[in-house]
């Protein structure tokens, strides 16, 4: 990074090397890319490091129950990254600024963005529209000249990238890199669950179905609200040592239940059923249990998994009738503009405990290790940095 | 309104009295004698002085399987004088006046101490046949037969015994055939507004059915200041009768079908939807016409045991709606009653729209005819001398 008050390159286009998906399912392929600069409402960022999310991986898999993805495309979207240049009309970030780019937009203008009972941006509608949100086009190209797209806008697995303004957070450059990365989507989502959607108090009774990333996320953020008893519920034994570390007290295998029902040993364990149930996986057979295993009277159940199969929940009407409720949230029902803050800051203060979700890192050309990793069931969060040589 | 004083004379003994009998499924209730047991320990025996007819016993009244049973003294929206207590009985002596409610509220357990319901873990929720503590009736005919309950009610008799954790005390001068009302459906539709779904000022609310708990709901929904409050039902005589309950629009499902002109209507989905029928499907429709990001959807209307709601999963991540039920409008009895009762005392509150007719005990059999036509609201019928 140099000393000068505007980038060397700004206005112009950059070329840097980017991972880039072809073929679905194929390793990633790390090519020379030009990147555009940004347009009015745009920054351009250089991509420090960036962590692989399952959603990634289900979109790189891809199926025919997911909406096509057009490519080539650039996957990614967790990363922290320093501003290069700006577009005009951005007032919020400078260059050389720090900051995390959200796939969960955040214009701060909306009535949804406006409003504290919701995140749901609406500013560009309500659906998703691959590449810029703005005019749907995309500000990456393959040296030849053919179009490279966005995903999620974002596109972090790229030296660097284009996003616009309502998906970015400045983030305080007190916080460790790799922290920061986590905080751009899985971590604060599981947190924020915890937290704002549920509501979870002292002394509460919570249970997580699937302990990814974002199911021990919702864990951390149990225990920092200092609810009695964290049930995990996994296939995976061995998850539960590693729950522990995120504040999970007791462990269930659907496996090893014998001839009960998940739900019924949860109603057990917590007199009556718990305060409250996530579903963190994206099945809609876990999300039926964890409504079952939710206490009547008041009992929340929040989805955080993303089902895309388009299988419906049931859900008996008595039990719904018992005063129970369900609801599901992106990030976490966070609001990116004032909330990643807040996050930052309880890390800092070390009430929040993020470092155990960094369980690898890698350099950027061995990018597809982690895929392995996440699809072996190996790590938690794998960090890739740009620059570095691991 | 006179009360009699009780006299000791039956205290401790059978009463013989009067009680509308259901016998078999949807056949007229018979009227005829019944023996009523003293109170045991931790109940009361009441004289119900009037009772109105709500849907749940239409309901119950029909049914040929489980949890039906026969024969049945039904009713359970009512009010009374208490004239004899059990042992173990704090807070109520003979000659209050009190209102039963099918939902328990003891105060003690878990579930009455939370702010967050108002389902007692002590006394769970269940059609029962019988008193909830000893799970025997207090009924019997003229031949020793028993008689069996309704949700720890069963109002439609001259006298009748309450579980203590099922009575509330309140204020002697009420008016019954307004007062009763709240033991059941006008607190439901209220507090489903008032507590459940926490209304609030400028909200905007859709009721979908605009029978007594619909109305109730919309009566809840002004109180907590609404702007908005759109009736569906599918027959249009319902949006004059809406209009005195705080209704601003109506849509007529039947014309129109199509939950787009809600969400046209609304500009995005109404804040709060309320299912006032009890249809799966219309549920469906409800969390269509909610707003994405905030809407809730209220669940009140009871559709046949054991039917399943059915949401896309991915809706239900995407769209950030919240799905909830209650019962008895998310109110704690003992505490939510007395206050309704205030309210409409300090005319905030208005009962008395509710009331279509009034009818002697022998004429209960017209107020399911009116109910089954969709011919009434509340008809209260009084017990009297």
């Amino acid at each position: 990074m140099n000393n000068k008050s505007a980038s060397p390159k700004a206005g112009k286009v950059i070329r840097c090397k980017a991972a880039i998906c072809r073929i679905p399912g194929k390793p990633l392929v790390i090519e020379e890319i030009e990147v555009e600069p940004p347009k009015a409402w745009e920054i351009r960022i250089k991509i420090l490091c960036t962590s692989l999310c399952h959603s990634d991986v289900t979109f790189w898999k891809s199926s025919t129950d997911l909406p096509k993805l057009p490519l080539p495309v650039i996957f990614g979207h967790e990363a922290v990254g320093v501003v290069e240049s700006v577009g005009e009309y951005v007032e919020e970030v400078k260059e050389r600024d720090l900051v995390l780019p959200i796939f969960h937009r955040d214009c701060g203008e909306c009535r949804d963005c406006k409003s504290s009972k919701s995140n749901t941006c609406s500013k560009f509608g309500r659906g998703y529209r691959p590449n810029m949100p703005r005019d749907g086009t995309s500000r990456f190209r393959e040296l030849k000249g053919d179009v490279i797209h966005h995903f999620l806008n974002i596109s972090s697995f790229t030296e660097y990238s284009v996003v616009d303004i309502t998906h970015v957070v400045k983030i305080t450059p007190h916080i460790p890199l790799g922290i920061a990365c986590l905080l751009s989507c899985g971590v604060s989502t599981g947190v924020g669950a915890a937290w704002k959607v549920a509501g979870v108090e002292v002394g509460s009774t919570v249970a997580i179905f699937g302990l990814g990333a974002v199911g021990l996320a919702v864990a951390e953020g149990a225990r920092l609200n200092r609810a009695s008893k964290i049930i995990g519920v996994d296939i995976n034994p061995e998850k539960f040592e590693i729950g522990k570390k995120f504040g999970i007290t007791d462990f269930i295998n659907p496996a090893t239940c014998g001839d009960k029902t998940v739900s019924q040993v949860i109603k057990e364990m917590t007199d009556g059923g718990a305060d409250y149930c996530f579903e963190c996986i994206g099945l809609t057979s876990v999300m039926n249990d964890a409504f079952n295993s939710s206490r009547e009277g008041w009992g929340k159940t929040v989805i955080l998994g993303v089902e895309m199969h388009g299988s419906p929940i049931s859900l008996n009407s008595i039990e719904i009738l018992k005063g129970r409720s369900v609801c599901g949230t992106y990030f976490g029902g966070l609001k990116p503009r004032s909330d990643i803050a807040t996050l930052a800051q309880k890390y800092l203060d070390k009430e929040l405990n993020l470092g155990e979700f960094i369980t690898h890192e890698v350099s950027f050309h061995d990018i597809n290790k982690a895929f392995d990793l996440l699809l072996e069931g190996k790590s938690l969060r794998c960090i890739i940095w740009m620059d570095k040589l691991i | 309104m006179d009360i009699e004083k009780p006299s000791n004379k039956t205290a401790g003994k059978p009463i013989q009295c009067r009680a509308a009998i259901a016998t078999a499924p949807g056949e007229p209730l018979v009227i005829d004698e019944v023996i009523v047991d003293p109170p045991n320990s931790h109940e009361v025996r009441v004289r119900i002085i009037c009772t109105s007819l709500c849907h749940s016993d239409v309901t119950f009244w029909k049914m040929k399987d489980f949890p039906a049973v026969f024969p049945r003294i039904l009713g359970h929206e009512a009010i009374g004088v208490v004239e004899s207590v059990g042992e173990n009985v704090d807070g109520v002596v003979e000659g209050d006046v009190v209102i039963p409610h099918f939902l328990a509220d003891c105060t003690e357990c878990v579930g009455c101490r939370s702010k967050k319901g108002n389902l007692c873990s002590a006394f769970p929720f269940k059609i029962s046949p019988w008193m909830p503590r000893d799970q025997t009736s207090r009924f019997k005919d003229l031949r020793g037969e028993t008689i069996h309950h309704f949700v720890s009610v069963s109002s439609f008799s001259e006298y009748t015994v309450l579980d203590i954790a099922h009575v509330v005390k309140v204020d002697p001068t009420v008016p019954p055939n307004r007062a009763c009302l709240l033991s059941c459906g006008v607190s439901t539709g209220v507090g489903a507004a008032w507590r459940t779904a926490n209304v609030e000022v400028g909200s905007t609310v859709v009721i979908f059915g605009l029978g007594s708990i619909g109305l109730a709901v919309a009566e809840g929904a002004r109180l907590c200041g609404a702007t908005r409050i759109i009736g569906v039902d599918v027959i249009s005589e319902k949006f004059e009768i809406g209009k005195r309950f705080g209704v601003t629009e109506f849509v007529n499902s039947k014309n129109c079908g199509d939950k787009s002109i809600i969400i046209d209507m609304t500009d995005g989905g109404a804040d709060y939807c309320f299912e006032c029928v009890g249809l799966a499907s219309l549920v469906q429709e409800a969390y269509a016409c909610c707003r994405k990001g905030w809407g809730k959807t209220i669940v009140l209307g009871v559709d046949q045991p054991g039917s399943q709601l059915s949401l896309s999963s991915f809706e239900v991540l995407h769209s950030g709606k919240i799905l909830m039920g209650s019962l008895f409008g998310g109110l704690k009895a003992k505490s939510d009653i007395p206050i309704l009762l205030k309210r409409y005392m300090d005319k905030e509150l208005e009962l008395d729209k509710f009331v279509t007719h009034e009818m002697k005990f022998e004429e209960i059999n017209s107020a399911f005819d009116l109910l089954i036509k969709g011919k009434c609201l509340r008809c209260v019928i009084w017990m009297g001398e």
